[in-house]
């Protein structure tokens, strides 16, 4: 997130990119999308399951906040208003299938290690884990899958989560609680 | 925002996240924006003027005109009634499953869904519902029935900061009523939409939608609305047999 900055050169934040936006520049919107664009592929990833999928629902999520800018409030945050776009428009891609998604989701082939490199067999053992544990999140419901990839795979902050969910701040961590009790049931079902 | 979780659990999404390997991001910035240049806005436009000014220019409008109620939000609970003459509004959706009420479902899995006694008409010539649709906002979910052109829809009356809003225009007639005893209010005529507007007072642009005339009321921590009567007195038969 850009900071304001009255110095030239220096990029404009994002609250004032909006306002420009919302005055309909384009030009100012494009570097909003230029900025959300990655978290809001991989949120609609997460949802949709199918990378072509995924940037069909973030390009239209993005030209529907375009279309929807003049309900934007002044002074609210930008990109958790677009995410939330983007999310419903992921969502309602989903919601014309019957099938259910794809996780979408892959493990680098030689992940980094947080310590000391672990011995061969090490690596072949954490790498099973992992494989054991994406394959139990896969077999989570969408919504559960797609609170515990908010916060453990993209990273996104609560009141992002809080958009993306589209539920109050304080129920983003009853969601991701109930997820997680979920995932530990998997997982142990699995062992 | 984790500390009350498993802590193996999130020790090994932690290692997990960082193994992840998400699919490059596709270039999307450039062919928005050229597309954006070369559509003209269509449809509900944005205007690029004070929301709150505009309201305040519609309500002058309305109190020039007889009959109508004229006051700034006035509403019930969850649902406010803005004036917003001049707002250009969507374009009616012919098809009721695409009108943003949801996801369609069964009776039982809407009630499993909800936490409150979806209420069902009785003793009406109606019968079951044609259709059941399950939304997720507000918080607690929105359940909308239908009988092809009637359609009632309830939600629970607290939802804390978020908001139902009805957004009417010159020449609809917003009339108090009663409604099983209790105040409501008949919406008739014009153009008038149905927003949800999130916790920061933002629009959620999915739940946009045109509406027929509309009775709206808050009854029992529900609030509820009946759309698509023919007349106040049949919306009024329908809400009085919901129970």
């Amino acid at each position: 997130m850009y900071r304001c900055c009255r110095v030239e050169g220096c990029p404009l934040s994002d609250a004032e990119l909006m306002e420009r936006a919302r005055q309909g520049n384009v030009a100012a919107f494009e570097e909003l999308v230029r900025r959300y664009e990655q978290i809001a592929f991989r949120t609609a990833l997460l949802v949709c399951g199918d990378a072509d999928e995924a940037r069909d629902a973030a390009q239209e999520g993005f030209v529907r906040a375009w279309r929807a800018l003049p309900t934007f409030r002044g002074g609210a945050e930008p990109r958790p208003w677009m995410l939330r776009i983007v999310a419903n428009a992921a969502r309602n891609r989903r919601r014309g299938s019957s099938r259910q998604a794809a996780l979408g989701l892959r493990l680098a082939e030689d992940p980094l290690s947080g310590g000391a490199a672990p011995s061969p067999e090490g690596s072949i053992l954490a790498q099973e884990r992992r494989e054991a544990l994406l394959a139990a999140i896969g077999r989570l419901s969408t919504d559960d899958r797609l609170v515990i990839g908010l916060r453990w795979f993209v990273d996104m902050d609560e009141a992002g989560m809080a958009a993306v969910l589209n539920v109050a701040r304080g129920t983003v961590k009853s969601r991701l609680s109930r997820a997680m009790a979920r995932l530990r049931t998997e997982v142990d079902t699995d062992v | 925002m984790s500390d009350r979780y498993d802590p193996a659990l999130e020790a090994a999404l932690s290692d997990l996240g960082a193994a992840i390997r998400f699919p490059s991001t596709p270039p999307l910035a450039a062919g928005i924006a050229a597309y954006l240049v070369a559509q003209p806005r269509a449809g509900w436009r944005p205007r690029f003027g004070s929301l709150q000014r505009s309201l305040v220019l519609a309500v002058v409008g309305l109190l020039a005109v007889g009959g109508i109620a004229g006051a700034i939000g006035i509403g019930i609970g969850a649902i406010q009634i803005r004036f917003a003459d001049g707002t250009p509004l969507p374009t009616p959706l012919a098809s009721v499953a695409n009108r943003g009420y949801g996801t369609q479902t069964t009776l039982a899995q809407a009630q499993a869904s909800v936490p409150f006694a979806i209420r069902l008409p009785a003793g009406t010539e109606l019968g079951p519902p044609e259709g059941v649709f399950l939304a997720d906002v507000p918080t607690g979910g929105t359940v909308t029935l239908v009988w092809g052109e009637l359609v009632v829809t309830q939600f629970s009356a607290e939802i804390g900061p978020e908001a139902f809003e009805k957004m009417v225009t010159a020449g609809t007639r917003v009339e108090p009523v009663s409604v099983n005893g209790r105040a409501g209010w008949w919406v008739e005529g014009g153009t008038h939409a149905f927003f949800y507007r999130d916790e920061d007072g933002n629009f959620v642009d999915t739940t946009l939608r045109l509406v027929t005339s509309a009775l709206i009321w808050e009854e029992g921590g529900l609030a509820l609305r009946v759309e698509g009567a023919p007349s106040l007195e049949a919306a009024l038969r329908v809400a009085a047999s919901l129970e």
